[in-house]
């Protein structure tokens, strides 16, 4: 019986933690960026910025400190000595804290109700000069 | 006297006939009612009510027994679970925007992320809900583009939508991303009274250009034409008719359930849910989407999640907007309000469910087409054949007994209402039957029939109250038909 439980708690501890993330980078403390997880990897210069660079996945470096976490999820990384923001789907990664939890309440009361506006979806649009 | 004395005292005869009708003369005349007069005045109300639509009678028979079927019986008993299980929604909503801190609109640098992080997943192809018409100065604009690109490179289908209606001149896609050669769709809905009951099946096309030329399968056929080949859809000629499910995904119904007070469904017994469905229809719908529903954020955020990793890949991923203010929502009859995008996943489901057969608005007869109407007036017919032929035997009955043994008042009494009763069911389950089979075998969808079942009803009621009996005798009198002419036994 105490038998079963102990291989019952390995079996679940396999599970639970995925093989690279027990034994990659196990020097580097805090959150940390282990390796590419998609072909390619973006880099950007800012949280909501531009593209600067995109690495091959075997050229994108393994076993990054993540300096910085943007409320979008974005990392923050040093490549090649310059502070670059990595969006997390393209790496598998490791946080030390817990990461936000996302919640949704999908049931709605409010059913007979409808927004009686429309959202300014164009309201940076480029505004057309008169003709001098 | 001259002839046109003789017409003219005619004329004043039958126009005195007319304003003072015999009533002995009407009533012995009326038992003589030719079976052919008979169907034609059922069928004339028939055609009446079908194609007048008096009162709107006839879109709210239909309308209303299609969210009845819905909720109570295709829903959540005959519906199965097919499409669910190959289908997800990616959504972006306020509490995506509001969790990212990334107000609306995005740029086109966000929208590439969310796409890359989808095609992380390997699904099975994505369909993005979000229209790119205008020519926002935007210096990301190229990461959608290469975006595309990789779609292409993995080899995951991508479709984008053309919007309609649209300016002169206006592209329906930035030529940007048209140039791309990415699959354009027409992302148009049927809206009825505010409510989805129905999906195109033909939009417009747009060239590789973006331009809008011809006419296409519908977003949901193209997909489900190009992902199922296995199962090629039915050429269809007219509206699909949605099929609702109401088993709502057990992903959404976890993932509401746990912050949750208002959970996504009431457990009801069956006659509850049918009390509900009849006089509360607000409770007895969802509250939740049928289809899986993903916040976007989860996506973004990446890393593994065993949900994401069943919910993603190898499914079609259906990325759109909940957002507030964007005129992009509409009521389902078993859901309530909710965003569009869940209305072209409903009828990519039923396609899929249906294996590429859905149900429709039309009928089809070998190489023919009926529309809703017509349809609804083959229908009938054999029901006023038989409802005809069968009246005709009980006034002949009615004739033979009147010139035979008596019964008592109270016998005649009880039979009298016995027979109102069957007579009543008879055309209902006669109107029924006849409609299930066109369903089984032409598939016109419930909606499409069920009006004449009530119709049959009302025919029943008619010729109870002897109503086309009455009208010929009144028309025989007034024509100068004398009883004695045509009643012998009569006056024997």
């Amino acid at each position: 019986m105490k038998r079963n439980i102990l291989l019952a708690m390995f079996l679940g501890a396999l599970g639970a933690t995925p093989a690279w993330a027990a034994n990659e980078c196990a020097t580097l403390a805090g959150d940390a960026i282990l390796s590419a997880r998609t072909p390619e990897v973006d880099l950007y210069d800012a949280p909501s910025g531009k593209r600067i660079k995109t690495l091959d996945q075997d050229k994108f470096p393994k076993c990054l400190a993540v300096t910085q976490r943007a409320p979008n999820m974005m990392l923050q990384v040093s490549v090649d000595g310059a502070a670059v923001w990595v969006p997390p789907h393209m790496v598998n990664y490791r946080l030390a804290s817990k990461k936000p939890a996302i919640c949704r309440n999908l049931a709605m009361g409010g059913d007979n109700t409808k927004v009686g506006a429309t959202r300014a979806l164009g309201e940076d649009c480029p505004q057309k000069k008169a003709k001098p | 006297m001259t002839s046109r004395t003789k017409i003219r005292t005619r004329a004043a005869r039958t126009w005195e006939r007319a304003r003072r009708p015999d009533r002995e003369h009407v009533e012995a005349l009326k038992a003589r009612v030719p079976y052919w007069f008979v169907a034609l005045v059922l069928f004339a109300f028939s055609v009446l009510q079908i194609a007048l639509n008096p009162f709107g009678f006839s879109d709210l028979t239909q309308r209303y027994t299609q969210d009845i079927s819905n909720l109570l019986i295709t829903g959540p008993y005959l519906y199965p679970t097919t499409g669910r299980e190959q289908i997800t929604v990616a959504l972006v909503d306020e509490p995506t925007l509001h969790h990212l801190q990334m107000p609306w609109p995005w740029n086109y640098s966000a929208h590439a992320r969310a796409l890359d992080a989808l095609l992380a997943y390997k699904p099975k192809a994505v369909v993005v809900d979000f229209l790119f018409v205008d020519s926002r100065v935007d210096d990301s604009l190229g990461e959608l583009v290469e975006e595309i690109a990789r779609y292409k490179k993995a080899g995951v289908p991508l479709y984008f939508e053309g919007g309609t209606d649209l300016p002169y001149g206006e592209a329906p896609l930035r030529p940007e991303l048209a140039k791309t050669g990415v699959r354009i769709l027409d992302p148009s809905i049927e809206v009825y009274d505010g409510v989805v009951r129905q999906y195109p099946a033909s939009g417009h096309c747009f060239g590789p250009g973006g331009q809008l030329r011809g006419q296409c399968p519908s977003l949901a056929l193209q997909v489900y034409r190009d992902l199922y080949p296995e199962h090629p859809p039915a050429p269809l000629k007219g509206k699909m008719e949605l099929v609702w499910g109401t088993e709502t995904a057990p992903f959404n119904v976890t993932f509401n359930d746990r912050t949750n007070l208002l959970s996504c469904n009431e457990k009801t017994s069956f006659l509850l849910r049918i009390y509900r469905a009849f006089f509360d229809k607000k409770t007895a719908a969802g509250r939740c989407p049928y289809n899986n529903d993903v916040p976007v954020e989860a996506l973004l955020a990446g890393g593994y999640d065993d949900d994401l990793n069943r919910l993603i890949p190898n499914h079609v991923i259906f990325y759109g907007g909940a957002l507030q203010g964007a005129q992009d929502k509409s009521f389902s009859p078993v859901n309530g309000l909710q965003p569009n995008v869940f209305v072209h996943a409903m009828a990519l489901d039923n396609l899929i469910t249906f294996a590429g057969r859905p149900e429709q608005n039309v009928m089809s007869l070998g190489p023919y087409t009926f529309s809703n109407e017509p349809a609804q007036v083959m229908a009938i017919i054999p029901v006023i054949l038989i409802l005809s032929y069968l009246h005709l035997r009980r006034i002949r009955a009615r004739r033979r007994a009147a010139h035979g043994k008596e019964h008592g008042a109270l016998y005649e009494w009880f039979s009298d209402k016995g027979i109102e009763h069957l007579w009543q069911w008879l055309a209902f389950f006669l109107a029924l039957g006849i409609g299930l089979l066109l369903a089984r075998w032409a598939g016109l969808s419930v909606a499409n029939w069920v009006e004449d079942v009530f119709i049959s009803v009302e025919l029943a009621a008619m010729l109870l109250l002897g109503v086309p009996d009455s009208f010929w005798g009144y028309l025989r009198h007034v024509a100068g038909g004398r009883p004695d002419d045509i009643l012998p036994e009569a006056t024997a």
